[in-house]
């Protein structure tokens, strides 16, 4: 089947906050399908297959979680999760479940489309490249360099793959656990405080102004964003 | 072991009777002299038996007399003839004597056995009683009686603690006779109460077990009640949180829906300058709204202990970033000075937490200070850690709004909080969210006018360098 616009699938049990979001990602320019709760939006997914799911998470009748399983267990389709502030713990096992980013309420609508935007381009960016290039920075996944405005940036083998990791996620939220698991495969001893160092490293040799930086912001309870767009 | 006197005279009496009776007997039947000393000896050792050793050596000597005047060679007199009735009558003496010793031990050793086996069933009874009682929890008046009646008292009264007022008092207490017998309720050495009787029937060996096991009902009971109190309180943690997040949901839900509504408004009234300002304004509302919510239900949350701070290295230039953001529509057309010393560390502090309480002082002071006039953001090295300054050139700090932050009780007794109520709720949450986050808040008069608002927050340790 092939479709013009993009389908996004919005769940939420609230139905003001799912019209209202029907009726401007309608306005946006997407195709919408609102689901009411879990279940609903569950089936949904396997009917058909939308291109994006923007699901809330504390919901009756299969939460949010149950969602983001059941699309993982099937595909990438990125996930947006609609969180509230003071329940960060839902949040981070939301993205380590496999949601790709999230939005807190009440959030901007502006946010949200920008994160739908982002999402969408990720996905239909098809293999991933040999370079990633960002205003300023160039980063060679084969050659294994890193260059900044020009310059060559060494870094250790455990700082090259937390910036391939967070440079591949541009624009998405990548949770601590996710960094342990990718970069240290999970091993038994690593802390968040582990990373954080390396974290600070790496800011220090890349960033022109570390306590501001400009490609690796800090998520909240989260973990690290790739702050940069990617240029095309 | 005590007996009423009347008791203790009768073997006495009887003692002179029974060798009279024996050599009365002996004289009509005609004994001789072995038979009648074996009759003398079973009579000394009946006496001894009965009345104990002092009786039996009594007997024994009012025997050796009589078998010597009345039976032995020449007969009425107290003097012996022949040596060989001497041996007779001096083996008789000792034999006897030692009989009756023997006699009297193994009676006492028999009573003894016999108290001691109803002092364990008394204590066997107790403990069962005591068990049976503790399962069903509250009921130490229930566990005193049933002790009580154990020891055969009358009446009693049980004490808890060091409180000179009974928490049972069991009969009659002016009722029963005897003394009144106080026991004190130990366990490991810890005194747990006392309890009194009056008219103990129980011997007083089972008195002292027989409190140490009511002892430990009682520290069982208190258990229990610790117990059932700590499972109480977890459950209302359970509760908080479940309502906070009830609270939270029903909350924000319609604030996400107006959010979205007036900012669905904003295009429509792109070309009509009022309508504009009017959804614009709007919207700051809506958003302080959202914010004071946020405040509020981020201070319940710590105040119940249901949500703890989540310490991270947070950079104070990030942390001025994301303070703007967030009031990007309460700071359009004014201007705000950012300051980071070169030298400042990163906070080791809850970022959510912390861009909320700055948020909060940077609307405060926006809201007060002239709009022509710059607020500046800052950040400092401190002994204590880093300082996180919010400075204006507002009219300075009226004196209620300090009174409410330094003794807010006093404050609000006083009614002191005057005009400026609604910076005063922003800074008690901004104080409260400070103090929740290992941090403090002051307020300081800025040399040349206006205020400074300083948080004090702990310094993030520096990143070891990797080798």
């Amino acid at each position: 089947m092939t479709r013009t616009a993009p389908l996004i699938l919005v769940v939420d049990d609230d139905p003001s906050i799912r019209q209202t979001l029907a009726r401007e990602l309608a306005v946006a320019g997407y195709d919408v399908l609102p689901a009411a709760d879990g279940v609903e939006g569950r089936t949904l997914f396997e009917e058909w297959r939308p291109d994006l799911v923007i699901t809330d998470l504390a919901m009756p009748r299969a939460d949010g979680h149950a969602v983001i399983a059941s699309v993982r267990r099937v595909d990438r389709t990125p996930v947006i999760v609609l969180s509230v502030r003071g329940e960060e713990e839902d949040k981070v096992r939301a993205l380590d479940l496999g949601a790709d980013d999230y939005v807190t309420k009440p959030f901007s609508l502006r946010e949200l489309l920008a994160r739908v935007r982002t999402q969408l381009r990720r996905s239909g960016a098809g293999a991933a490249p040999e370079v990633l290039r960002f205003p300023g920075l160039e980063i060679d996944l084969a050659r294994r360099a890193v260059t900044q405005e020009g310059r060559e940036v060494r870094l250790t083998p455990t700082e090259l793959a937390i910036l391939e990791l967070l440079a591949t996620h541009a624009g998405r939220p990548v949770t601590l656990r996710q960094i342990i698991a990718a970069v240290w495969k999970g091993a038994p001893a690593t802390t968040t405080d582990t990373v954080r160092v390396h974290v600070g490293s790496l800011r220090r040799k890349l960033e022109p102004d570390p306590a501001n930086p400009r490609y690796i912001g800090t998520e909240p309870w989260v973990g690290y964003r790739f702050l940069a767009e990617p240029d095309l | 072991m005590p007996r009423p006197p009347s008791s203790r005279l009768l073997p006495w009496i009887a003692a002179p009777l029974s060798v009279a009776l024996v050599t009365a007997l002996g004289r009509w039947a005609g004994a001789n002299a072995p038979t009648i000393g074996s009759f003398y000896l079973v009579a000394v050792l009946g006496l001894a038996a009965w009345g104990g050793w002092a009786v039996g050596a009594a007997a024994s000597v009012a025997a050796m007399l009589c078998f010597n005047y009345f039976f032995l060679p020449p007969l009425g007199t107290l003097t012996i003839a022949e040596p060989a009735n001497w041996v007779a009558l001096i083996s008789f003496l000792i034999g006897s004597t030692f009989a009756s010793r023997l006699v009297t031990t193994a009676r006492r050793q028999a009573e003894e056995a016999r108290r001691r086996r109803r002092e364990v069933e008394i204590l066997y009874d107790l403990s069962f009683g005591l068990f049976a009682v503790s399962q069903r929890p509250g009921v130490l008046g229930e566990a005193a009686a049933r002790t009580l009646r154990a020891i055969g008292a009358e009446s009693g009264s049980l004490f808890l603690g060091g409180s000179s007022e009974p928490v049972s008092v069991i009969g009659d207490p002016s009722a029963g006779q005897g003394p009144e017998v106080h026991l004190p309720l130990e366990v490991g050495g810890l005194s747990v109460g006392m309890l009194t009787a009056r008219g103990v029937t129980a011997p007083r060996a089972v008195l002292e077990p027989a409190g140490r096991l009511l002892a430990l009902a009682v520290e069982r009971e208190r258990l229990l009640a610790e117990s059932a109190h700590l499972e109480a309180m977890r459950e209302s943690d359970v509760l908080k949180t479940s309502l906070l997040r009830a609270v939270s949901h029903d909350l924000r839900t319609p604030l996400t829906a107006m959010r979205l509504e007036v900012e669905s408004l904003a295009p429509h009234v792109a070309g009509l300058p009022e309508a504009a300002a009017r959804v614009q304004g709007l919207a700051l509302e809506q958003e302080r709204l959202a914010r004071r919510i946020d405040n509020l239900l981020s201070l319940a949350r710590l105040e119940a202990g249901v949500a703890r701070p989540h310490p991270e290295p947070v950079p104070p230039a990030g942390l001025f970033r994301a303070a703007r953001e967030s009031l990007e529509r309460v700071l359009a057309g004014r201007s705000v000075e950012v300051r980071v010393e070169p030298r400042c560390p990163d906070l080791w502090t809850d970022p959510s937490l912390t861009l909320e309480i700055l948020v909060n002082l940077l609307e405060n002071s926006v809201r007060i200070a002239p709009p022509d006039r710059p607020v500046e953001l800052a950040a400092s090295p401190a002994p204590e850690g880093v300082w996180i300054e919010v400075r204006d050139h507002g009219p300075g700090l009226p004196p209620g709004v300090r009174r409410l932050l330094e003794s807010p009780r006093e404050a609000r007794r006083t009614g002191e909080s005057g005009d400026s109520a609604s910076g005063g709720l922003g800074l008690r949450i901004a104080q409260g969210l400070a103090q929740a986050n290992g941090g403090a808040l002051a307020l300081l008069d800025r040399p040349g006018g206006g205020t400074i608002a300083r948080l004090t927050l702990p310094a993030a340790p520096e990143p070891e360098e990797e080798a």
